[in-house]
């Protein structure tokens, strides 16, 4: 059983990868994925401890809702709503924080809002599970959409080819790691004491049946895929999106009517971050 | 969950279903309510972003008609308790949300609702 990150190229359609790949898997590691994901990176709490309130959000592929109850210091002076494609992910979601959450079966594809419905929008590790180029500019788009053209915040996430030196990660070399990034699988190993127990107590014949059920269940291990980023490649996708929804690039003052700002980038524990402000002249 | 802040920011997401796509009319609902934790900050910040005659339709829907027809000018404490009951309180647990233009139906169950699209129907 390995651990270690592979190569992979994406070679069916891609909507069908993603389901086998990103879906499927996240629905069937869903509660072990959950318990351990639970403490908000800092720089995404501080966005969302920035916000004004009254302030309404979405969080794009929001897992295990772990951000949905931010900002912690004053609790429902902003709400966020969270979108993911794994059922079984927003069952863990809607109960973040000991509290009702908002929660919503989607696509990050999907346009399931009214235009500039959101003051802000984060996608954080999400964008990096969509197959194609296109899909994950789409992605982007979607986001830039969905918040105000006037003032409208996005903090996207993705992870990174450059990876922590305190990350066990061995990331493949193999290829050529130019500005296009790497295609990978991640293994998520789900251990005995993780995995569901196979749900065949109705075709239980005798207690020969019963005793195998209990057996100690065999370490299985789903393969996540996982677009890698490379430096600069966040940026530019982020650039491409603008420009395919007519906006500018760059601060108010150019002569565009409207665009978007690009407020900090960086990168951060292995991830590339971007935070981008929607603006329109007056 | 399904409470009317969501709802109030859904539309139909269907290929060419662009116009008169907001808001998707509830149907067949069960309710649950549940108190929330009263905030006036939020709800004064809110009440700009929100479509009100979209609002005040769908809480006529889940049968409560405690808002004005027209977003008040002056806010005070009674509006403000009604306000925030009819965001966050009102809990829809099944049924479903049905485009006025195309018909799409996007069912809401265990009170999460669904509005993934067939590849097909993705604009």
């Amino acid at each position: 059983m390995s651990t270690k990150v592979t190569a992979t190229v994406v070679d069916s359609d891609p909507s069908l990868y993603e389901e086998n790949h990103v879906h499927q898997v996240y629905d069937q590691i869903a509660s072990h994925f959950s318990a351990t994901r639970y403490k908000p990176w800092p720089i995404i709490a501080a966005f969302l401890s920035s916000l004004p309130p009254g302030s309404v959000g979405l969080d794009s592929g929001t897992g295990n809702g772990k951000y949905l109850p931010l900002p912690i210091e004053r609790p429902g002076s902003v709400w966020t709503i969270g979108l993911d494609r794994s059922r079984n992910l927003l069952r863990a979601a809607r109960t973040a924080g000991q509290s009702t959450r908002e929660v919503v079966w989607g696509d990050v594809l999907g346009k399931s809002w009214r235009d500039g419905a959101f003051d802000y929008a984060i996608s954080i590790a999400t964008i990096h599970h969509l197959a194609t180029p296109k899909r994950r500019m789409d992605a982007v788009q979607r986001l830039f959409e969905c918040v105000s053209p006037t003032h409208g915040r996005v903090l996207i996430y993705v992870w990174a080819i450059e990876q922590d030196a305190q990350s066990k990660r061995q990331i493949p070399t193999s290829t050529d790691q130019s500005a296009l990034g790497q295609d990978v699988f991640v293994p998520w190993v789900l251990t005995s004491q993780t995995a569901p127990r196979k749900p065949n107590r109705q075709h239980v014949r005798d207690e020969a049946d019963l005793a195998v059920d209990t057996q100690p269940v065999e370490p299985q291990t789903f393969n996540r895929y996982y677009h890698m980023f490379a430096e600069g490649e966040l940026d530019e996708l982020v650039r491409c999106a603008a420009v395919n929804l007519g906006l500018a690039v760059g601060a108010s003052e150019t002569d565009a009517d409207a665009g978007i700002e690009i407020v900090q980038r960086g990168w951060e524990r292995s991830n590339h971050y971007v935070e981008v402000r929607r603006w329109r002249r007056a | 969950m399904v409470r009317l802040i969501t709802h109030n920011l859904l539309a139909c997401h269907v290929k060419r279903c662009t116009t008169n796509n907001f808001p998707l009319q509830l149907k067949d609902v069960q309710l649950a309510l549940r108190e929330a934790e009263f905030n006036a900050d939020f709800l004064r910040g809110f009440m700009p972003r929100l479509e009100w005659t979209a609002l005040v339709q769908a809480a006529c829907q889940v049968g409560d008609d405690s808002l004005p027809l027209e977003a008040p000018e002056m806010v005070d404490d009674e509006f403000l308790k009604n306000l925030h009951h009819v965001l966050l309180e009102i809990h829809i647990e099944e049924g479903a949300m049905v485009c006025p233009n195309c018909q799409h139906v996007y069912p809401i169950s265990n009170g999460i609702p669904n509005m993934l699209l067939a590849e097909n129907e993705i604009g």
